[in-house]
């Protein structure tokens, strides 16, 4: 499978969520896809692409922009082809459906980018802090507006 | 986990410091007799938040955190780091910069996977097995250090090549230790197919089917000892990889027992390659030559952009995402480890066995928390 072809049979499934999509080599290509339609896109990714790994799902915080980002990493066993999907979110009460159901390895990376971006995971199955501890919650640390050591945590610690 | 416990039921803590762990995790069992009913796994007690000081570093600044991921693998994270910023920067590395890039990753991995061979055998009670493998990975580890000058943290690779040639003499040594390493890897290998209490602790232990093992996520050798030939050096060739010969190491047997000797025929592979690689090492520049890139390259911009790279780790696929804005630090890099979805998947491959095969399944995973943290 190529990556005009994959780009071809996605955006014909779904021309209202997928806008954007373009190939950036032979086996790299790029889309952002409508936040509420998310886990439909992956499992038509899934089950018709052959797109049965998901490398990775993370955060991303364009300040300037006003805007997050959720990136899914999702590549395949059988071709070499890896997809970068995008989902454009607000800062404030950033909210998107989660993909465990259809990708069951999501679970942590989910609850990662949960506790360092703050992006809630709706029908997540266990949202809670995975590498941070529980009252660093709230902090977002990877966001860019963070302020770093002089915070309330580093506080309870001296 | 919940904490109500029924009768006959108790919850055991394995960790954050045990000696079956590869790193600080705390994993909390909850038993039944002997059997384990429900597993669940805390992380976070070496969390580091390397992305976050990635992204506060400059890009030569960058090489050098890379390596405190994993020091096992460190070589092997870095060049997936450069190999970012020169997708990026849109330069290849000369070819012999290439050349030496693949000899000293492969090296990587030998000794990776002796260390892996050797902890495991410690966790299930074949203490021996370490002081053989131990041995041998010390070899292994002087050859890296004749190159870069470092046992663990290399800072070897730079942007476009490497820092240093090979010293004069490599090729000799590195061909006696790769001889005397064949016979060990040959020794290794008959003390695990006869050793009876090895077999009866790994040999059915852990089973992963194919289809289980795809929806869980898991590469490397746990994924080939399941019998996918999934492999980033051939799916998706990087450095020289697509012009030597290798072959993917796959069993079918998908249990403990099949893991391990994945990566004893994965350490055969490695010293094949590195025959071929000593063999056929071109001449020439260690730097693309008319650009400003050198040993001394200064601060440099990179442009913006975007990219996602994938290297083979010795235990998996290992993923950089970076995201350039323009100036001199990245705007955001996230690290896909290997061993963090094979870490996530280790509860529901423990749940309805023993504890005592806990140690083992765990152990064959050959882990590494510090990766799975960042």
């Amino acid at each position: 499978m190529d990556v005009a072809e994959i780009l071809k049979s996605l955006t014909g499934a779904f021309p209202e969520a997928i806008s954007e999509a373009t190939a950036e080599s032979e086996i790299r290509a790029r889309s952002y896809v409508d936040k509420e339609r998310v886990r439909e896109v992956c499992q038509y990714l899934k089950d018709s692409l052959q797109f049965d790994h998901l490398c990775s799902v993370c955060g991303v915080d364009y300040i300037k922009r006003n805007e997050l980002e959720v990136v899914y990493h999702i590549a395949s066993y059988d071709h070499p082809v890896v997809l970068t999907l995008k989902a454009r979110l607000p800062r404030e009460n950033p909210e998107i459906e989660s993909i465990v159901s259809v990708y069951w390895n999501a679970n942590w990376y989910e609850r990662e980018t949960y506790e360092l971006f703050g992006i809630l995971f709706k029908n997540h199955p266990n949202l809670k802090p995975l590498v941070l501890p529980e009252d660093m919650l709230g902090e977002w640390p990877l966001r860019k507006d963070y302020e770093g050591f002089p915070n309330k945590t580093a506080r309870n610690l001296v | 986990m919940e904490e109500k416990l029924e009768p006959n039921e108790m919850i055991v803590h394995l960790g954050p410091q045990h000696p079956m762990q590869p790193g600080p995790f705390r994993l909390n069992l909850r038993l039944k007799g002997e059997t384990v009913v429900d597993a669940d796994i805390e992380l976070g007690f070496i969390h580091k938040g390397i992305e976050k000081i990635l992204e506060n570093k400059t890009y030569l600044q960058g090489i050098t955190i890379v390596d405190r991921i994993c020091y096992l693998v460190a070589l092997v994270n870095e060049e997936c780091f450069v190999g970012c910023t020169e997708k990026l920067l849109g330069i290849e590395p000369p070819e012999r910069a290439q050349y030496i890039r693949v000899i000293l990753e492969e090296l990587t991995r030998i000794q990776s996977h002796l260390l892996g061979m050797g902890e495991f055998g410690e966790f299930i009670g074949f203490v021996s097995m370490f002081m053989y493998t131990i041995r041998e990975r010390e070899e292994v580890l002087s050859l890296i250090d004749m190159v870069t000058g470092a046992r663990i943290t290399h800072s070897y690779l730079k942007v476009g090549g490497v820092r240093d040639d090979l010293p004069d003499g490599f090729k000799e040594k590195a061909l006696s230790v790769l001889n005397n390493l064949k016979k060990s890897v040959d020794d290794f290998e008959e003390m695990f197919h006869t050793d009876r209490i090895f077999r009866e602790r790994t040999v059915g232990v852990g089973v992963l089917t194919a289809d289980a093992a795809k929806n869980l996520g898991v590469s490397g050798p746990v994924l080939r000892a399941t019998g996918v030939p999934f492999d980033i050096r051939k799916n998706e060739p990087y450095l020289v990889y697509k012009d030597l010969d290798f072959k993917v190491c796959t069993e079918t047997a998908g249990d403990c027992f099949a893991r391990v000797q994945v990566r004893i025929n994965e350490i055969r592979e490695s010293i094949y390659i590195l025959e071929q690689c000593l063999d056929q090492i071109p001449g020439g520049p260690l730097f693309p030559e008319g650009t400003l890139y050198g040993r001394r390259t200064p601060v440099m911009r990179v442009p913006a952009g975007e990219v996602f790279h994938r290297v083979e780790d010795p235990r998996g696929e290992m993923g950089m995402y970076m995201i350039s804005d323009g100036s001199d630090k990245p705007y955001r890099v996230k690290i896909r480890g290997p061993y963090y979805p094979t870490l996530q998947a280790l509860p529901p491959l423990i749940i309805g066995t023993t504890v005592a095969d806990v140690a083992s399944i765990s152990g064959s995973m050959d882990g590494c928390t510090s990766e799975a943290d960042r």
